[in-house]
């Protein structure tokens, strides 16, 4: 009899445990929700809520705040958003911008009154916001009516338009009378924010997932799906496990792991360009690098190809500068074909055939994928066959932001790092631009070559397409030949969304984007 | 007595002072600060806006300045806000945490008792058979398997593979909260948790047992006629029950530490989901708060140990 309880005790503990196992989520949902990494990957920016604080995740942030324009599905076109029309004045310095008949969340008809309330906080650095030297050379924005934003520049700036697809829309009637340094800190932005988009903001659960429901007034029409859900991943890999196992129908992925979805039926994996340049950066404020040909001798002993071939999968454009885009790159570049024996030549002229001198140089970098691995120890292979030791050092974002700050340049004689190159190849100035050497920005191999940074001040200067891109050319062409990096490659990146979903547009754009992904025609099959 | 405890308590407010000031240096001497996490090297950002953002969040002042700004609003309940959460503040934020990891380390350790008791009285009974080698053998991969590693195996074969549960997250996102919802989602993370402990509670157990059951007042029963069910259960487990509860106690603290692991890839949003995060993003204040409540807890523990010591054992006082 004993035994016998002891029995059902231990049969009681297993059923219990199993029935616990076995205990699905009841999903039984009564509406349509698409639930999403939406945050996972470099264009995401997981537990931010302030848009004037964001570095990434726009793509995100855009499905319920707008800005007023915004760029289209390629990138290639500034578009409108919440303006409907914009023009600019022959001396680029008036921005007249009419707007839509759009409703913000609350009920409230959005005006020109919010536009001039926005970019005054933008433009503002008490309100946190990180786009204010950006901003800075707005002058005055003017409203004369409801649907009318003039906003009149101090000064030409041919990326005036370009930041603006950052800058979202905030409502005046709401934070108007807000201290902006009150509202640089506030819970407002993860508890009860209030924009235009197709979706509205229902609630945020810590490191957990932030939930939005379909927005009824939206001008363009009430969104196909009821709920969208941006769940957060501690990284790409727990994201791909939940897509796999069907809890969310989308995900940025790693290169490797989108290999694994091709030929399922279930998925779609989406290839786009990262408009990151990955390159090798020379200190140049270390001796080794300053001679142009041991610079030419890195480039001649890399393979690129091969390793585009191998480890990309072909999935990367070969770089002969900061950027592929065919309009802004010139033909008969040197393509720095692979030969080992002439980079040795090139270190011998040099004088630095005994590079190192028996030491390794260290590599630093912030990648820490397998992928990049595997090609800085290619790279790391090829150059030890020409007498260049390196050894590569990955180490976590803000640690390498630290190092490469500073002045001990002995840690960081060479870098393998990215660089975003567009859509507006102006990005590339804060890299290259010996105004931008730290402490002042971002020029973190100290590069100084007049004749770059006169090149790329004119790119910059000019509001003409044409006549703009025929002066990235000539950018282009000086950094082929002057080398102030090593540029290997653009490579793609990817994403990949359940077959169930429909009408759903992604693209890894730089940052997240924004751009037009449309995402009130999302819509999930049953 | 009451001279003890003030001498006690005045000790353990100099040790947590001492702990917040040697986090707080720590901190400052890892490469890379909040604004340095908060740059993508891929976007390009204007250097004028990132100082501004160093000068809201007072990282421009010397470090002494900024760590009595932060004492004395930490003395006044004011922990600040959370540098990489666009501004949420971090009481709160680290309060949230504690309930979820109890939850999920006090399950695994559940688990690990009953799971490592008894399959440690199944070995010793049925010692040098099939089972007794089976289980020894498990036993040894357990303890010598690092929780990461389970934690991921766990994650790709029951959640990915076998779809037998959630594969992260506390609850579904969404929907509203149901027990069976949080069970779900709670039982791989905690299965995998207990792991090593259930090994090593197993080992124990078997070793504590088979000493007991080489007692005279065991072979007593057993000449009394009482069945060896009850043998085992009344006269040998209850004693040799002893060590394991010791054992019990004193790996709390690596619970802890597997914990971290769990969360971290399960996305469980503990206090280790919670640290791990701050420390990557370099976020000082949610570090320099979730450190100085751990601290406080286990010196606080400490300091109830000493007192209650101190009132049963008289020599104490003396000391």
């Amino acid at each position: 009899m004993q035994r016998r309880c002891f029995g059902r005790l231990i049969m009681a503990g297993i059923v219990l445990a199993a029935s616990a196992l076995t205990i699905v989520p009841a999903m039984a949902q009564a509406n349509k929700t698409i639930t999403g990494g939406f945050d996972v990957g470099p264009g995401g920016f997981p537990g931010n809520f302030h848009p004037l604080q964001a570095t990434a995740g726009f793509t995100w942030l855009s499905t319920y705040y707008e800005p007023l324009v915004i760029y289209n599905q390629d990138l290639s076109e500034i578009v409108g958003a919440l303006s409907s029309d914009v023009s600019v004045s022959e001396d680029s310095l008036r921005y007249t911008f009419k707007l839509v008949d759009a409703k913000w969340h609350d009920g409230e008809d959005f005006t020109s009154a919010d536009v001039k309330f926005s970019l005054e906080f933008a433009k503002n650095p008490a309100s946190g916001s990180l786009f204010a030297a950006r901003l800075a050379d707005i002058a005055s924005v003017e409203t004369p009516d409801e649907k009318t934003a003039i906003v009149t520049l101090a000064k030409p700036n041919p990326a005036f338009l370009a930041i603006l697809t950052q800058i979202m829309m905030l409502p005046e009637h709401l934070l108007g009378a807000k201290d902006p340094a009150e509202l640089a800190n506030s819970d407002w932005w993860s508890t009860e924010p209030v924009g235009t988009g197709p979706f509205k903001f229902v609630r945020y659960v810590s490191d957990q997932y932030v939930e939005l429901a379909a927005f009824d007034d939206y001008r363009n029409g009430r969104p196909k799906v009821d709920r969208l859900i941006n769940r957060y991943f501690a990284n790409a890999a727990a994201a791909v496990a939940a897509l796999k196992a069907g809890e969310i129908q989308f995900t940025y992925v790693e290169p490797d792991d989108a290999k694994t979805f091709e030929g399922n039926n279930d998925f779609r994996v989406i290839e786009g360009d990262s408009y990151v340049i990955n390159y090798i950066g020379f200190n140049h404020k270390v001796d080794l690098w300053k001679d142009l040909r041991v610079r030419q001798a890195v480039m001649h002993a890399i393979d690129r190809k091969q390793i585009i071939e191998s480890l990309y999968g072909g999935a990367a454009k070969l770089a002969s500068c900061g950027y592929v885009a065919p309009q802004i790159v010139p033909e008969g570049l040197n393509d720095y074909a692979y030969d080992p024996e002439k980079a040795k030549a090139l270190l011998a002229e040099a004088g630095w055939d005994q590079i190192g001198g028996g030491q390794t140089i260290p590599w630093l970098t912030y990648y820490n994928s397998p992928q990049v691995g595997n090609v800085m120890a290619a790279i790391q292979a090829m150059l030890a066959q020409v007498g260049i030791n390196v050894s590569p050092r990955a180490v976590d974002v803000p640690t390498y932001n630290g190092i490469v700050q500073s002045s001990d340049f002995d840690q960081f004689p060479l870098v393998y790092a990215g660089a975003q190159n567009g859509p507006n190849p102006a990005s590339l100035n804060v890299n290259l631009n010996p105004a931008q050497i730290p402490p002042a920005g971002n020029n973190i191999m100290r590069i100084d070559m007049p004749e770059l940074t006169e090149a790329i001040e004119k790119a910059m200067a000019e509001t003409d397409t044409a006549k703009a891109n025929a002066l990235w050319q000539k950018v282009c062409s000086v950094m082929n030949e002057q080398l102030p990096w090593g540029s290997m490659w653009v490579a793609s990146r990817y994403g990949v969304t359940s077959a169930k979903l429909k009408d759903f547009f992604w693209t890894p754009a730089p940052a997240g984007g924004p751009y037009q992904a449309y995402p009130e025609k999302w819509d999930i099959a049953p | 007595m009451w001279q003890y405890i003030i001498r006690r308590v005045a000790v353990g407010l100099l040790m947590l002072l001492a702990l917040t000031v040697l986090i707080f240096l720590l901190l400052r001497l890892t490469p890379g600060d909040p604004i340095d996490a908060y740059i993508n090297p891929q976007v390009p950002m204007s250097a004028s806006d990132l100082e501004a953002l160093r000068v809201r969040l007072g990282l421009d002042q010397p470090l002494p300045v900024q760590y009595l700004a932060w004492l004395r609003a930490a003395l006044e309940g004011d922990f600040g806000y959370s540098i990489q959460r666009g501004g949420t503040p971090v009481l709160p934020l680290v309060l949230d945490r504690i309930g979820p990891t109890i939850l999920l380390m006090f399950s695994g350790l559940a688990i690990a008792i009953v799971v490592g008791i008894g399959t440690g009285i199944l070995s010793a009974v049925r010692r040098n058979t099939t089972t007794d080698v089976s289980l020894s053998v498990l036993s040894f991969i357990g303890v010598s398997s690092p929780a990461f590693l389970t934690a991921l195996l766990g994650l790709y074969g029951f959640s990915v593979m076998l779809d037998w549960a959630p594969s992260g997250g506390m609850l579904t996102p969404g929907e509203p909260f149901s027990i069976g919802d949080l069970l779900s989602h709670l039982i791989l993370p905690a299965c995998l948790l207990s792991i090593a402990h259930s090994a090593m509670i197993m080992r124990y157990m078997r070793a504590s047992l088979l000493e007991v059951l080489s007692q005279d007042y065991v072979r007593t029963a057993r000449a009394k006629g009482v069945r060896e069910f009850w043998v085992i259960v009344k006269h040998a487990v209850r004693n040799a029950l002893l060590p394991v509860i010791t054992l019990i106690g004193s790996t709390i603290g690596i619970a802890i530490g597997g914990a971290i692991f769990i969360e971290s890839v399960f996305n469980w949003p503990g206090m280790g989901l919670l640290m791990v995060n701050a420390v990557t993003r370099r976020d000082y204040p949610v570090i320099m708060c979730a450190t100085l409540l751990t601290g406080a807890c286990v010196i606080l523990v400490n300091l109830l140990t000493d007192i209650i010591y101190a009132a049963v054992d008289p020599r104490i006082k003396v000391s």
